[in-house]
């Protein structure tokens, strides 16, 4: 079943484009990244997911079926800017979002503590928002998102502005949320965090879709051609025929193979000629096929 | 309804908490009632105490003008007579006054033949002692009178009768009112909705403002519909103005109640509200102050700080303004066609129709058509400030297009 399904979904501010025939769907249960350098539409697709805007042309369906705001309550929101009052108490904050998502004040102050133990903020309660760093707010507007038990997470760039203890901790939860059956959709420019957590993943560039698909099969479509290789003695196996090019850092290689050659090839003769003390053909990375494909530099 | 609810709630209470809150509520009455107080002891104090001494060679007029000056309506001085004077009098008189033993002295030379009046010259110790020599002038004019009628045959009671000032009762649409008292509590509620619509109407735009700023509105967005958060905070600020109208308002009939205040000030100053004035205030509060705020609303959605609500918030004042400029011709003449159209103006409604129906009897059906007006357009208002609210609230830096809204108002 697609949680969310995005069909020649068409977005314009202005003379921007922002959107641009952009389709692809999550399944249900999945962890889902939405990757792509800044200003490459991510907010604006999300947006339309959950009817902030409208797209000016394309359809959004949600639980399998066209928009509607009705579904709302089961999805669970982290906008990318932090939105929270400054002046308000923490728990009071929280409490108030939980209704809002249809829970009564009871329960909702109840989880808000629950969460806050859980996400090791338990001194913040009491104060206010304006008096707590921003890794502590971001954590507040994540527990926010969550308080209603949603079946669909929704979180645009959850990570950022996180120390990587943090961003460990919010990894983890949302995984948990994954194991519980929930769907969960982020968005990032870093692509090596989705590596690790995604099981399936959308590119987008300038708006249009550069490639979507399972983590594992995307890395399929692309050879695993290249070598990281740790050794002492002669480095003239590097000359082998099934090399392509290389970078020599004084005992540590980097090794880009031939297209269709063979690995083992190139081990072999290396023992030879060499001690090998690591040997290792690398997979793809996201950047690297991101680059790839739009043959343009990623910002970090 | 319940997202409304929850909206208005929060907005009611973060605001009551609030110590600009509390002080603002608190000082109105204060200052209400320092105002009574404060004007009752300085009106007591313009009863001048002066002390004088009077020289006349005519010794009648002299007592009859210490009676008028000790014992008169506008007076309480103290005046000693000296009659007739000498040539050293002066002398005297002129070191009493720099000794400060007196404050001035008044001199009367009768005129050389019986038909023509005394002359008075008055020597103050001071020539901004205004009051004293007013007074003087007064009481003189009334003692001259007096003896006049007198003199052509008149007796002292038939005199007095005469020189009552005259009372004029004032009778509204049958029942008989103190006109003094309710043009005092017509405006007194009238510069208290002005002061509170504007208060509160731009607080809605300012509160909108903040959330746009703080980007909480897109964590609400995601769950709520536009419209249930715009009606949502303009309830909740709404009923922060009416909490401390509510308290202005016991505070005024607490201060104009007692009878400690009636006894300071006297019956001239008492303010009164009757029953039909209290409703009408809170009717036509709250019917402006939904109209205000929904354009507040609508003003605060499309702009982006507070610096630009500045330049847009003429467009809140200025209706406003036009009633404070209209006030002039509406009080002159309560009842005159000027007011009755303007008072059916739904922006000018509240303010002008509150006005009239406290100084006049505006008809039945007058007050009706007004409401029912008011409501038409706080409605219009409301369907085009939220659908605004929905495009501006997601726009940065840049005015929402008509094509735009138009597509908005096609998705609900």
């Amino acid at each position: 079943m697609a949680i969310v399904e995005l069909q020649q979904v068409r977005k314009v501010y202005d003379s921007k484009i922002a959107v641009d025939d952009l389709s692809f769907r999550i399944e249900s249960g999945s962890m889902f990244g939405l990757l792509g350098p800044n200003g490459s539409g991510k907010t604006s697709s999300i947006r339309m997911m959950i009817g902030i805007t409208v797209p000016d042309s394309g359809q959004v369906e949600l639980f399998d079926r066209p928009f509607d705001r009705k579904y709302l309550h089961r999805v669970g929101y982290l906008p990318e800017e932090r939105g929270l009052y400054k002046k308000m108490k923490v728990i009071d904050q929280l409490t108030f979002l939980g209704e809002l998502h249809g829970l009564d004040a009871a329960t909702a102050t109840k989880r808000a503590h629950a969460w806050c133990e859980k996400m090791e903020i338990t001194e913040a309660i009491p104060k206010k928002t304006e008096e707590l760093s921003k890794g502590m707010q971001q954590k507040i507007q994540f527990i926010a998102a969550l308080l209603h038990e949603p079946d669909l997470i929704i979180m645009d760039e959850p990570f950022s502005g996180l120390d990587p203890v943090n961003a460990t901790l919010l990894q983890d939860t949302l995984v948990d949320l994954r194991n519980q059956g929930r769907t969960v959709l982020f968005s990032t420019h870093r692509m090596d965090q989705v590596e690790k957590l995604c099981d399936a993943i959308c590119l987008i560039n300038r708006g249009r879709l550069v490639l979507s698909g399972g983590m594992q099969e995307i890395k399929s479509r692309y050879p695993k051609n290249r070598v990281q290789m740790v050794f002492e003695g002669d480095a003239s196996f590097l000359n082998n025929a099934s090399v392509d090019s290389y970078k020599n850092y004084n005992g540590m290689a980097e090794i880009k193979l031939r297209d269709g050659a063979d690995a083992q090839n190139l081990l072999a003769e290396a023992v030879t000629k060499a001690r090998i003390t690591r040997f290792e053909v690398m997979e793809p990375t996201l950047e690297e096929i991101f680059i790839e494909k739009v043959g343009d530099r990623v910002d970090a | 309804m319940r997202n409304v609810w929850l909206i208005a709630k929060r907005e009611y209470l973060e605001r009551v908490r609030t110590r600009a809150f509390l002080v603002s509520t608190l000082m109105i009455p204060l200052l209400m009632g320092g105002g009574i107080i404060f004007s009752t002891v300085t009106t007591r104090k313009a009863k001048p105490t002066s002390h004088i001494t009077v020289v006349s060679p005519d010794q009648q007029l002299a007592t009859d003008l210490q009676k008028e000056l000790e014992g008169g309506k506008e007076s309480r001085m103290t005046v000693d007579v000296i009659s007739p004077g000498n040539s050293e009098t002066r002398k005297t008189l002129d070191s009493m006054l720099v000794d400060k033993q007196i404050d001035g002295y008044l001199i009367i030379t009768p005129g050389t033949n019986g038909s023509q009046r005394p002359t008075f010259s008055y020597t103050p110790r001071s020539a901004a002692d205004v009051v004293t020599s007013d007074t003087i002038n007064t009481a003189l004019r009334n003692v001259l009178l007096r003896e006049r009628l007198t003199h052509q045959g008149m007796v002292a009671g038939e005199v007095d009768s005469l020189m009552q000032p005259i009372e004029v009762d004032t009778t509204q649409a049958g029942r008989k009112t103190d006109t003094t008292s309710s043009y005092v509590a017509a405006f007194v509620l009238f510069f208290l909705m002005y002061m509170v619509i504007l208060l509160y109407g731009m607080n809605v735009a300012r509160s909108i403002i903040e959330e746009k700023t703080s980007r909480v509105f897109e964590v609400l967005l995601a769950t709520i519909k536009p419209e249930e958060m715009m009606a949502g905070k303009v309830i909740g600020v709404g009923s922060v103005g009416l909490t401390q109208v509510l308290v202005w308002l016991i505070a005024a009939i607490l201060l104009t109640g007692t009878s400690l205040v009636t006894a300071v000030a006297g019956n001239a100053v008492q303010v009164s509200l009757s029953p039909m004035q209290i409703i009408f205030f809170v009717v036509y509060f709250l019917l402006g102050y939904l109209l205000y705020s929904s354009i507040a609303a609508a003003l605060g959605a499309m702009v982006n700080s507070e610096q630009e609500l500045q330049q847009l918030n003429m467009f809140l004042v200025m209706p406003l303004a036009g009633c404070m400029f209209a006030l002039g011709p509406v009080i002159t003449n309560p009842s005159g066609l000027f007011t009755r159209v303007l008072s059916l103006i739904p922006f000018c409604t509240p303010l002008i129709m509150y006005l009239r129906i406290s100084l006049a009897a505006p008809a039945a059906w007058e007050i009706a058509l007004s409401i029912v007006l008011m409501v038409a357009t706080i409605y219009g208002i409301l369907w085009v400030a939220s659908r605004i609210y929905r495009v501006g609230i997601l726009m940065y830096g840049k005015r929402p297009s008509l094509p735009e809204i138009m597509r908005w108002l096609k998705y609900s």
